[in-house]
């Protein structure tokens, strides 16, 4: 997007408008990426933070080859990689459903949403992170496969298979739950 | 049972909302460093000078050569470019004029990308100013591509800033509509000072105020000019969601008068994520128009047209804490940001959030309002909210006069007592604070910045 392109070259120039233009834009969208991989609403401010912190400290490092969206999951996603490895094991369940939001929907939709919403976090959860991380860059990043193999360092049909095993599972979980 | 595309559909909507304080967190600190690096690298940018020169006894001799040539082409080019113009003195003849006429043509269109680039512009207006320095300012709107059908003239808007009456009306034609603004204070007048008046004085003065340069000689419509130009971005002081900015000023060489002035920039819409462009010509300049008085009488208005008259308080700072006070006590909140003034600047946006309000202040005014006519609802409702439009204008006003404002509505609530919501200049050793609780007094730089410190992350 020629916005994007725009915001990161005043960025690079030091522009604190462009940033917090940046910032505005992808807060949210940031936001639920890393919920989604780590499972927790904390770890995942944490990772937003780090990521923000370490995109300033190295402005003018940063090259864009495809877009700003993606790049910026890509970087969240290998900040929420490292602090996983880090704690050595897996992320703990959701523990702060209050900050868990769908789209304003009416009350009672609302309601019927924020549990599904409850409900698929738990199933993501039980996904192994490989799967779970395909899964998200690919449907909430909008990142193709061969993208995200070139970011893991892995073939194209590793990940394809990932996704398809992550979906199967997250499928057999959800029908297990009250969602029809 | 749910199909893979139903769970690919339900992962694709999960969506999470940042805690409030997310962003004041993050992007505070974020910020911080930013500045803390730009400033670094200023320094580091001059250390690195520095050591060059100092490196060798040879680069020391040069650069002390460059530096005694500089100085004495700056001193030759100390009030005059290479031609002999000098653009303060552009504006120092300009304002010798008692009154100026100018014609200004704008075309405005939305870039949006994969569209065709050849698509006309979606405004395409041409207005005629005439502005005296005693008796205000008028100017005439009209449509550059859309003439008269029976070869007349066709006005679509007319507006008047008649200084002696501090009254401004604005007429609209095409809808048969009028407004009529009185003020109490010198706010009319103190407009003329900003740009958007389009007051050649105040447009020197803006590329004056930023970083610009020379063009060179050319010629207009047979008339010798001597250009200048600024791309920087202060113009207009940084204007929000302004970028691109390419304006130039061309100036007769013998009389020192515009003769030509263009101004483009790229304007990002936020609400439509869009950009658009805006191209303006100000041309046809006439210098010490004779202004006859009544030229400046209030407009005879047609019987047909329907209007509203508006009798606005003082733009002061009384007003603007009845405004905040106001937003609060019928929107739930203050402002969040200054597009939510911006949005909410004109009557009809800020009826329609009223309209959505639930507060008890909002209930009991909808109370009232039950049973009214159409017309005495809206005028009741326009009286009960000027306040809140103070606010914003008392905003304009700040950012006119370049007072240094900073405002913290996202962060500040009525019950933050000793916590800034706003902040202006007054002058070099004092700021002016207006707290949570609306409450305001003055302080200095440093207690300024001990309660802007203060303030939660």
């Amino acid at each position: 997007m020629l916005e994007d392109k725009l915001l990161l070259w005043k960025f690079k120039r030091g522009s604190s408008e462009a940033l917090e233009r940046i910032y505005d834009k992808y807060e949210a969208y940031l936001i639920t990426v890393a919920t989604a991989l780590l499972n927790n609403t904390h770890a995942a401010e944490d990772v937003l933070h780090d990521f923000f912190i370490s995109f300033v400290k190295s402005a003018d490092k940063v090259k864009l080859h495809g877009n700003l969206k993606a790049y910026l999951a890509t970087c969240v996603a290998n900040l929420a990689r490292n602090r996983i490895k880090r704690m050595q094991r897996e992320p703990i369940a959701l523990d702060d459903n209050d900050s868990i939001e769908s789209a304003v929907l009416e009350p009672d939709l609302l309601a019927i949403q924020e549990e599904e919403t409850a409900i698929l976090n738990q199933a993501i959860s039980q996904l192994p992170y490989e799967q779970r991380e395909v899964i998200v860059l690919h449907l909430q990043a909008d990142m193709r496969f061969t993208q995200i193999a070139k970011l893991r360092s892995t073939s194209v049909n590793t990940i394809r298979s990932r996704y398809r095993y992550g979906l199967e599972k997250l499928r057999s979980l959800l029908n297990s739950e009250v969602l029809k | 049972m749910k199909s893979l595309q139903d769970i690919q559909k339900i992962v694709a909507k999960f969506n999470v909302k940042p805690g409030p304080e997310m962003r004041s967190k993050v992007l505070d600190e974020a910020l911080e460093i930013q500045r803390n690096q730009n400033q670094q690298s200023i320094s580091d940018t001059k250390l690195n000078i520095w050591r060059i020169i100092m490196k060798s006894p040879i680069t020391k001799l040069a650069t002390a050569a460059v530096v005694v040539i500089a100085c004495l082409i700056g001193l030759s080019f100390w009030r005059t470019t290479g031609s002999g113009i000098a653009l303060a003195d552009v504006l120092a003849r300009i304002e010798k004029a008692n009154a100026f006429g100018s014609s200004r043509q704008w075309s405005e269109s939305e870039k949006i990308t994969g569209e065709d680039p050849n698509k006309p512009p979606y405004v395409d207006d041409a207005r005629t100013y005439l502005i005296s320095q005693e008796y205000g300012l008028k100017f005439k709107e009209q449509p550059k591509e859309q003439p008269d059908p029976n070869g007349g003239e066709s006005t679509f808007l007319e507006e008047y800033w008649l200084l002696q009456k501090k009254t401004k009306i604005s007429i609209s034609h095409k809808k048969k509509e009028y407004t009529r603004e009185e003020f109490e204070d010198d706010w009319l007048e103190r407009q003329l000072e900003w740009p958007w008046a389009n007051d050649p004085r105040v447009l020197v003065k803006e590329i004056l105020g930023c970083k610009y340069e020379s063009m060179g000689r050319a010629t207009i419509d047979g008339i010798e000019v001597e250009g200048f130009q600024t791309t920087d971005p202060n113009w207009v002081g940084n204007a929000p969601n302004i970028r691109q900015v390419d304006v130039k000023m061309w100036v007769d060489v013998k009389t020192w008068l515009p003769v030509r002035y263009e101004e483009a920039y790229v304007y990002f819409e936020e609400k439509r994520q869009r950009f658009e462009h805006t191209h303006s010509v100000m041309h046809d300049f006439r210098w010490d128009v004779v202004v006859d008085a009544a030229e400046f009488e209030p407009p005879v208005i047609p019987d047909d047209y329907t209007g509203t008259v508006v009798k606005w308080p003082s733009i002061n700072e009384e007003n603007a804490i009845q405004g905040l006070k106001l937003w609060v006590e019928l929107l739930g909140n203050y402002p969040k940001s200054i597009m939510d003034m911006i949005v909410l600047r004109d009557f009809t946006a800020l009826r329609s959030a009223f309209e959505k309000s639930e507060t008890p202040a909002a209930m009991r005014l909808k109370e009232e309002l039950k049973g009214l006519s159409q017309s005495d609802k809206t005028n009741r409702l326009r009286v009960a909210m000027l306040p809140m439009q103070c606010l914003n204008k008392f905003r304009i006003k700040l950012g006119g006069d370049k007072k240094d404002p900073a405002y913290y509505w996202k962060i500040v609530t009525p019950k933050d007592t000793d916590k800034v919501l706003m902040r202006w200049k007054v002058s070099d050793n004092e700021y002016r604070v207006i707290y949570g609780d609306l409450h305001a007094e003055t302080v200095t730089p440093d207690k300024l910045a001990e309660l802007e410190k203060a303030l939660p992350k």
